[in-house]
């Protein structure tokens, strides 16, 4: 790797890192705010793309990536899925206090 | 010398095998340690879902100014290791002496100002979960959440990042004694992925405990 290309990379990595450090000042509503980790997946990609130059190994390599990144996002979406979508919570308080709704 | 000659563990057909093997296993280790910080991730979002108000109290306590600061560290930290990969390409074993030396100072500088000044910090301001907890009122629970993800979180990534200051002090010592070059580097390589990922890691926890909650 060229040294131009690592310290352009090393830069711009920095620059992200401003950009999130500064938008995460700016009035933004509290559900949105998860934005903010936009900029740092985009540096996570730049992280493995250049630093640990994952173009560069054999086919196997880039496919253990994806798997990692794909059962990421199945831990994340079913683990979140019913805390995120629920709305009703039974619990005992409410079963004493609502009987009917719970037949036996 | 051509890649056949070069020395190799007898199960591999040559020295080439074994690195693209070695380098595979790494990225195999870093899929399953993705899974492994992944679980805190999902906590993160479930625990901020539930008690967003009081989550985001917690993370206003944090230190932005040292939580910026080590994110610089561990990136330039990388820079400079991977900046060692490729003058250890050219057989440069001085310079890649040179770069993961600066890449463990830095590294050791990042979990000085963690442990040493800001948990130090934090830990002064009764900001572990516990009786004496600093935050009162309807807050209270959820700020807890967020400091017990946070010593959690910390806790992991600093203990990832010990045994890469293990790992990289290996190299230099290995390296110190010429046992790298440019046709035998796969070690180099190895731990380098290693470390990186620890920054990636880092990267991502940035945002999720220093500046999602902090609004303005």
């Amino acid at each position: 790797m060229s040294p131009r290309r690592l310290l352009l990379t090393w830069g711009l990595l920095l620059g992200v890192l401003a950009i999130e450090v500064g938008a995460s000042f700016l009035p933004i509503g509290r559900p949105a705010r998860p934005l903010l980790l936009l900029p740092a997946l985009l540096m996570v990609g730049m992280v493995a793309a250049i630093f640990m130059q994952i173009g560069r190994g054999p086919t196997v390599v880039r496919l253990f990536a994806a798997a990692g990144l794909l059962w990421l996002l199945i831990l994340l979406a079913l683990g979140s899925l019913d805390p995120l979508t629920r709305i009703v919570y039974p619990v005992p308080a409410m079963e004493r206090a609502t009987p009917a709704a719970n037949p036996p | 010398m051509s890649d056949a000659a070069l020395p190799h563990a007898f199960q591999y057909e040559s020295a080439r095998h074994q690195a693209r093997t070695a380098i595979a296993g790494m990225w195999l280790f870093l899929a399953s340690e993705v899974l492994f910080f992944g679980v805190l991730f999902l906590s993160w979002i479930v625990c901020r879902h539930w008690n967003q108000a009081g989550f985001d109290a917690g993370a206003r306590q944090t230190a932005l100014a040292i939580g910026t600061l080590n994110t610089v560290i561990l990136i330039t930290s990388s820079a400079f290791y991977t900046a060692g990969v490729a003058f250890i390409e050219a057989s440069n074993t001085r310079r890649l002496i040179q770069c993961c030396a600066l890449a463990w100072v830095l590294g050791l500088a990042f979990l000085i100002l963690k442990f040493g000044i800001e948990w130090h910090e934090d830990l002064a301001r009764h900001l572990f979960p516990g009786p004496r907890f600093a935050i009162t009122g309807e807050l209270r629970t959820g700020a807890q959440l967020f400091f017990v993800f946070y010593f959690v979180a910390t806790a992991l990534h600093g203990l990832h990042l010990l045994a890469g200051l293990g790992l990289v002090g290996w190299i230099i010592r290995r390296a110190g004694r010429g046992e790298f070059s440019a046709q035998y580097s796969t070690p180099v390589a190895v731990v380098g992925l290693y470390w990186s990922f620890v920054d990636m890691v880092w990267i991502v926890l940035f945002p999720l405990i220093y500046l999602i909650g902090r609004g303005p």
